[in-house]
């Protein structure tokens, strides 16, 4: 008894030391959002969109291997949910002319993978780190990198739904943006810093993070649709990687299709809306949504 | 002379030989790097441009009672959550209208009272639709439950991204779409308690909330500006200011809005980086620079390992 005890030990042992690290190393993959999964009930899991946004959006089995590369239909994992949110960017909103901020071809070129008016090309990749929610790395040569961290998985985490991930896809895109157009941002990675106040708290004019742009305001209908990339170089025709996410989180909630879920569209105006409370110095962003509960 | 000409046939032989041999090697490295291009090319992930069209699966079930006679709150809530939370836009005055008819149900509001409660840590977006409902109801009971869940301490440490604690922001969230339910029950008691969130609230996301909502449901009155700005924070009086776009407004009248508030609030031209390669802080956007490089090939993913009913 003793000795099969030992040798079972022994073989639990060299198994564990054996395993490949990256096995204990994943996000929360035993739940999913409310938000998610209504969104994956419009779809049904639809594999000739999975097999396009693979591509499209340049992810690799070497990075997403453990996260739902081989389990695409199970949208408790990590590759599941984001491409998730590629269909909420591709297929979810309405390009209303006289309302949306901007029109789906705006947000598809800056989410997906090749080279465009809007930046050189990327691949995304996920982290376990909960220290971010996305990230944006420039590379030469190569594709430059866009991160996911497990905050945009874990499903007790406010930003683990299709809406606010697909925002970060826009937010993490435009740093892309940036980096193409040898813009200065600031130097809180890629934004401007805030400054610690005497009593702890730390802030640049209106804003709270560490980690603040300015709000370039323009109107609907400043940009046709297709234009999001462009700029005169001044306050007047410029965006911020915080705006861009907001004005598409607008859209969601505001000018989606008429199947888009309510969890999805509730979910983008909070997001929204703390945007625009807390990370913009020229005052905060408008509000959008509407403050009806319902 | 017979020499020299032999020595100068041997040398041009030589050189010959080199030259040859010169040309020769770079017809194989030329083939070399053709073949290498060949290889990646052929690994290449060739890419579609335009993806499958759209598709629309699932179809939405019919509505559910929240309040239903044959049912127990216990069992008609939640299936009740599980149907507005999916319906589309087109559904939101069908959802409304089975709201207000559950309005004075004392035991769907507690139940919907406990299942926020239960989800609050677990399930961020189901939880704000449980609050969405409740505010939506203006139940007396519903109230109470929203008062208490406005007041929950906030959590002082958690998870940090960017100087911000994740777990308050989550909180803040959640304690907005409370706030906005107050402020639509339209009693007395609601309004001061929106009125505390809007000065006194830790959360900026619910104050700022808090000072929406209120001017909202007193239709953007002189009165209700009048009434915030004795309450708000003194460098948070922008947020009575601040425009609001909504779904119904035509887009002249919020551009002139906007239009106002962006002269009053404007951002500085944006500047260019200095010339050369950039810095190691320069190339990330949030984050630090990654340690590891890439591998380049992939195989497709597949639908399934683990089937979906099988979990």
């Amino acid at each position: 008894m003793k000795r099969s005890a030992l040798y079972r030990s022994i073989a639990v042992i060299a198994l564990t030391l054996t395993l490949p690290v990256g096995v204990f190393g994943v996000c929360d993959q035993s739940s999913v959002s409310q938000a998610d999964s209504d969104l994956w009930a419009i779809h049904g899991c639809w594999q000739a969109f999975f097999l396009w946004q693979y591509q499209e959006y340049n992810l690799s089995s070497n990075d997403w291997g453990n996260r739902g590369w081989n389990d695409a239909c199970n949208d408790n994992l990590e590759y599941p949910k984001t491409w998730n949110a590629s269909y909420l960017v591709t297929y979810g909103l309405l390009d209303n002319n006289n309302q949306s901020f901007h029109g789906t071809t705006d947000y598809r070129q800056l989410a997906e993978a090749p080279d465009s008016d809007f930046k050189d090309s990327v691949y995304y990749d996920a982290t376990d780190s909960t220290g971010i929610f996305g990230s944006f790395t420039y590379h030469w040569p190569g594709d430059d990198e866009i991160t996911l961290s497990c905050n945009l998985f874990n499903a007790n985490v406010l930003n683990a739904n299709p809406a606010s991930r697909a925002g970060d896809f826009m937010h993490e895109g435009w740093h892309g943006w940036l980096t193409e157009g040898n813009w200065d941002n600031g130097s809180a990675g890629g934004h401007r810093p805030c400054n610690v106040n005497p009593d702890g708290s730390c802030t640049n004019g209106a804003c709270t993070v560490n980690g603040c742009d300015y709000f370039y305001f323009h109107g609907i209908g400043a940009y046709a649709f297709g234009a999001l990339y462009q700029t005169d170089g001044t306050a007047n025709r410029f965006h911020s990687p915080n705006q861009v996410q907001v004005e598409f989180l607008c859209d969601v909630s505001d000018q989606p299709q008429p199947w888009v879920p309510a969890s999805v569209r509730q979910v983008a105006a909070a997001d929204a809306a703390q945007r625009s409370a807390q990370r913009f110095i020229n005052g905060p962003g408008y509000t959008c949504g509407s403050p009806r509960p319902w | 002379m017979r020499q020299d000409t032999l020595v100068r046939f041997a040398k041009g032989a030589e050189m010959d030989w080199n030259r040859d041999q010169l040309l020769r090697s770079c017809v194989v490295l030329v083939a070399v790097i053709g073949l290498g291009w060949r290889c990646l090319e052929a690994q290449e992930i060739s890419r579609t441009k335009s993806p499958p069209k759209a598709k629309v699966a699932g179809i939405l079930p019919s509505p559910t009672l929240l309040a239903d006679p044959n049912r127990s709150p216990g069992e008609s809530v939640p299936a009740f959550i599980d149907w507005a939370s999916r319906s589309g836009i087109g559904q939101r005055e069908e959802a409304r209208k089975i709201i207000a008819e559950a309005h004075s149900n004392l035991g769907v509001a507690q139940e919907l009272c406990r299942q926020i409660i239960a989800h609050q840590r677990t399930d961020f977006s189901r939880t704000l639709i449980e609050l969405s409902v409740l505010g939506e109801m203006r139940n007396e009971e519903g109230e109470e439950c929203l008062v208490k869940f406005l007041h929950q301490p906030f959590p002082m440490e958690g998870t940090v991204v960017n100087g911000e604690i994740v777990e308050q922001t989550t909180l803040g969230e959640l304690q907005s779409k409370a706030v906005d339910g107050l402020a639509y029950a339209g009693t007395k008691s609601g309004d001061r308690e929106v009125l505390w969130a809007a000065g006194s609230h830790p959360s900026r996301i619910v104050r700022a909330e808090a000072i929406n909502a209120y001017l909202w449901n007193h239709k953007d009155s002189v009165e209700a500006r009048t009434t915030l700005e004795r309450v708000v924070r003194p460098d948070e009086r922008i947020f009575v200011d601040r425009p609001r776009y909504q779904p119904t407004m035509r887009s002249e009248e919020f551009n002139e809005r906007l239009e106002a508030y962006a002269k009053e609030h404007p951002a500085p031209k944006p500047s260019k980086r200095a010339p050369g390669k950039f810095t190691p802080a320069q190339s990330v956007g949030d984050r630090p620079a990654p340690e590891t490089e890439r591998k380049p090939v992939s195989q497709p993913p597949q639908a399934q390992q683990i089937s979906k009913e099988a979990k």
